[in-house]
């Protein structure tokens, strides 16, 4: 019932990781996501593994959360597994590669989420997209639908759940396309109600695309440009050998 | 003080408010009452800028909400009635920052106001929750908690207990009592439930735009209500 009412994975640790700033962290997980799609060798696949290995102990997550995250592509693994084991098996070296780099991908991801709370994460990418009002796209607008998304997606899914018990109690099943009609028109009815008094809640309160201050303030320091130049140096590290 | 001069209000054609006048002082505890779509929440929404007349002049402290809507709505602060639709943020203490954020209240300025709010409404517990967690309740304290905030002189609440269950409508109106006395805070409630008005010292009565009685509580009778369609 919690997983519904909530998005995000953040644990609260007290580790390296989690002090960084979302910034950092988010350019990371772009920088190892390339670089992974890069490896082709056993052997940088067993050093960048490693360097996975260390990031997790590092930000203190523990294991089976996750592997609550992988499972849900296992299914998917054990089938390009069960494709080239049937159809190319002179080429398995490739699927086995190609699952790998996916357990990879999910893995750093995860590492990001288990390790930045939402707002942060949110105000990391605010700041990132900033360069954006080049081409006259504000970034608190765009920081702002996340937010909003975070916040009504879970509310809507437990309302949509609530008119779909209520119609199911009176008419028995739900199959016919006159039932989804049923469904769907109270639940545009309420994101458009929702969406108005939001929008004059918001107004109310002063909102303005130009902000200039956080309540949950983010910063750069010292450590943060550290890391960053040692993740740097790791890539080059990998990608030259 | 509040002050509403000939408001006459129109959605496309219809006349919606009639020759609306009122003055509202600093401190006061009015009760706008009326029937389901007498015009009580058009008339609210004037008070912080959020609909602008088409006829006559509202002003708050002399500041004409037509004029400098980012003052007005610093003086007034509004609450509605649907708690789940008035917060922004998933996570409460951020949600009440969010009009100090709009404002340009320094980070640490920030932290202080945020926290000394929540302790004054009692809900420290809260802070750190996800507001899709929370009971209507508690939504609504914290909906009230972003206004307070802001330190408005005046709040306006739209039937901020019409979603909630005999406790919690209990507790809020307690709180906006305390609110009003302790803090000197004037209040402006919306409502169509009686039971609500037990603190006002003012009411004001809305029948289909239009002003029918505006005294103190004590003077409020039947005949008024039932014209009002009211009578309970
Ligand atoms: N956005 C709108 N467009 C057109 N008419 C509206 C709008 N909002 C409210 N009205 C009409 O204005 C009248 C007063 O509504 P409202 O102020 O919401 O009443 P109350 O809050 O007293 O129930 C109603 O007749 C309603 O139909
Ligand atoms: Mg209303």
């Amino acid at each position: 019932m919690l997983k519904k009412l909530t998005f995000g994975q953040y644990a609260h640790k007290d580790s390296i990781t989690h002090k960084l700033d979302p910034r950092i962290k988010i350019l990371a997980v772009i920088l190892l996501s390339a670089t992974a799609f890069l490896l082709e060798t056993y052997y940088k696949f067993a050093i960048f593994s490693l360097f996975v290995f260390l990031l997790i102990m590092l930000s203190k997550i523990n294991f089976s959360s996750l592997i609550r995250n992988l499972r849900p592509f296992f299914f998917i693994f054990a089938f390009i597994l069960m494709m080239y084991i049937l159809f190319s098996r002179n080429e398995l070296d490739k699927g086995i590669q190609a699952i790998w780099k996916f357990v990879l991908l999910i893995i750093i991801a995860s590492i990001l989420t288990f390790t930045t709370t939402i707002t942060n994460l949110v105000t990391g990418i605010e700041k990132l997209s900033a360069p954006l009002k080049l081409i006259k796209i504000n970034s608190r607008t765009i920081a702002l639908l996340i937010a909003l998304t975070i916040r009504f997606v879970p509310a809507l899914f437990l309302y949509a759940e609530r008119i779909k018990d209520a119609r199911l109690a009176r008419l028995g099943s739900l199959k016919s396309p006159k039932h989804v009609k049923l469904l769907f028109l109270p639940l545009l009815d309420r994101i458009f109600k929702s969406a108005s008094t939001l929008s004059d809640a918001m107004l109310a309160r002063n909102y303005t695309e130009k902000r200039i201050s956080y309540f949950s303030a983010i910063g750069l320091k010292n450590y943060d440009y550290i890391s960053f130049t040692v993740l740097l140096a790791f890539i080059f590290l990998v990608l030259l050998m | 003080m509040i002050q509403i001069k000939n408001l006459d209000f129109k959605y496309e054609d219809e006349l919606i408010l009639k020759n609306i006048n009122l003055e509202l002082k600093d401190g006061c505890y009015t009760a706008i009452i009326g029937a389901n779509g007498s015009g009580k929440t058009t008339l609210a929404k004037h008070l912080n800028a959020l609909l602008m007349p088409t006829k006559g002049s509202v002003t708050i402290d002399e500041i004409d909400t037509k004029k400098d809507q980012i003052s007005v709505r610093k003086k007034v602060g509004f609450v509605f009635q649907n708690p789940e639709d008035q917060l922004v943020y998933s996570i409460v203490e951020e949600d009440i920052a969010f009009g100090l954020e709009n404002l340009g209240m320094r980070t640490e300025e920030m932290k202080t106001k945020v926290n000394s709010t929540i302790k004054g409404l009692d809900i420290e517990y809260l802070a750190k929750k996800n507001v899709n967690i929370l009971s209507a309740g508690q939504k609504q304290l914290t909906a009230l908690a972003g206004i307070l905030a802001m330190s408005p002189k005046y709040i306006v609440f739209d039937e901020p207990t019409t979603l909630l269950d005999n406790k919690n409508k209990k507790n809020i109106m307690d709180v906006v009592n305390t609110l009003n006395k302790e803090n000197k805070i004037g209040i402006i409630l919306v409502t169509n439930l009686l039971n609500d008005i037990k603190y006002a010292k003012n009411v004001i009565v809305i029948c289909n735009g239009r002003i029918i009685f505006n005294d103190k509580k004590s003077k409020l009778n039947n005949k008024i209500l039932k014209k009002a369609g009211l009578d309970a």
